[in-house]
């Protein structure tokens, strides 16, 4: 393009959503957190990645994984990983039933987001409780 | 209201993604339904592991289906996330250089983080 246009006197200009009267809705907290937690799995990741080296650099190292991923400290961080990974995950569930242009209408997009969000909790603490009802996770202080 | 200047305009010169955007749609959608079953399994797995000792780990991680299903994850997770991460600074930042550097620097970050599981898989294996 050589040269910009002249706009007209009274271009039409839609408005940038204006955050500090923007209301609270279901699907815009859906979609705030749907971000928050695929970037805070990457954390689950990152511990997966951790994981296979402490296998493959061989015992003494694995024992020092285990002894990390079972303090207390690393229990809140498996904890806070795995509510994360539940949220993304039902929360991409959600997406792909969107696209397939289910729940779509306002109303049930907030029943399908609280559905998926509230699941996701449920899902998490069934886990903790399995973890630990099992013996297969105790707390070491 | 009218929206004739933005029409004059768009198709020309602002729709410069008119002839893709579909791939990276369906990157995403393909990328999300392949890890959703893979997640579930490593929770899973993750859940029969717990409480055992390296033995444990290193025959359920040298077991080939297994190797296989936790390569397929990091691979798949590395492409998902690199996707992910390319939104959020595509939304944020609006400088061109600024932009593409922190692309270059996610990309640099996801193969780093799918090629180090790979690689630790692969001495594991071999072990
Ligand atoms: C290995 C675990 C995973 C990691 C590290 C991860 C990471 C991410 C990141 C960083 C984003 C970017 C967020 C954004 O752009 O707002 C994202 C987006 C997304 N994730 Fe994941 N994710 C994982 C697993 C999953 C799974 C299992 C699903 C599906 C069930 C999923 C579905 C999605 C979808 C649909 C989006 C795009 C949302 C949009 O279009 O705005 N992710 N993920």
């Amino acid at each position: 393009m050589t040269q910009s246009p002249t706009p007209p006197k009274a271009a039409y200009r839609p408005l940038s959503p204006h955050l500090q009267i923007w209301r609270f809705h279901m699907t815009m907290f859906a979609s705030i957190v749907h971000r928050i937690t695929g970037v805070a799995t990457i954390a689950g990741l990152l511990m997966g990645v951790a994981w296979l080296w402490a296998l493959a650099l061989g015992p003494q190292a694995y024992t020092c994984f285990l002894t990390c991923a079972s303090s207390p400290l690393g229990l809140v961080v498996w904890m806070g990983v795995s509510l994360a990974g539940f949220i993304h995950l039902t929360g991409g569930i959600r997406h792909l039933i969107w696209d397939l242009g289910y729940m779509f209408e306002p109303k049930k997009a907030d029943t399908l987001a609280a559905i998926t969000f509230w699941g996701a909790i449920i899902l998490t603490v069934i886990l903790w409780v399995a973890l630990f009802s099992t013996g297969k996770v105790q707390v070491m202080l | 209201m009218s929206d004739s200047y933005l029409n004059e305009r768009s198709a020309k010169d602002w729709k410069k993604s008119h002839k893709h955007g579909a791939g990276e749609w369906l990157a995403e959608r393909g990328t999300s339904l392949i890890l959703l079953p893979l997640t579930l399994w490593a929770v899973w797995s993750g859940y029969q592991l717990a409480g055992q000792g390296v033995d444990a780990a290193l025959a359920f991680a040298k077991t080939p289906l297994n190797a296989g299903l936790i390569a397929a994850i990091f691979v798949v997770s590395g492409w998902h996330m690199f996707m992910g991460l390319k939104v959020i600074v595509d939304d944020y930042i609006g400088k061109d250089g600024t932009r593409g550097f922190l692309n270059l620097l996610n990309l640099l970050f996801c193969l780093a983080v799918t090629g180090a599981a790979l690689y630790a898989l692969f001495l594991l294996v071999r072990s």
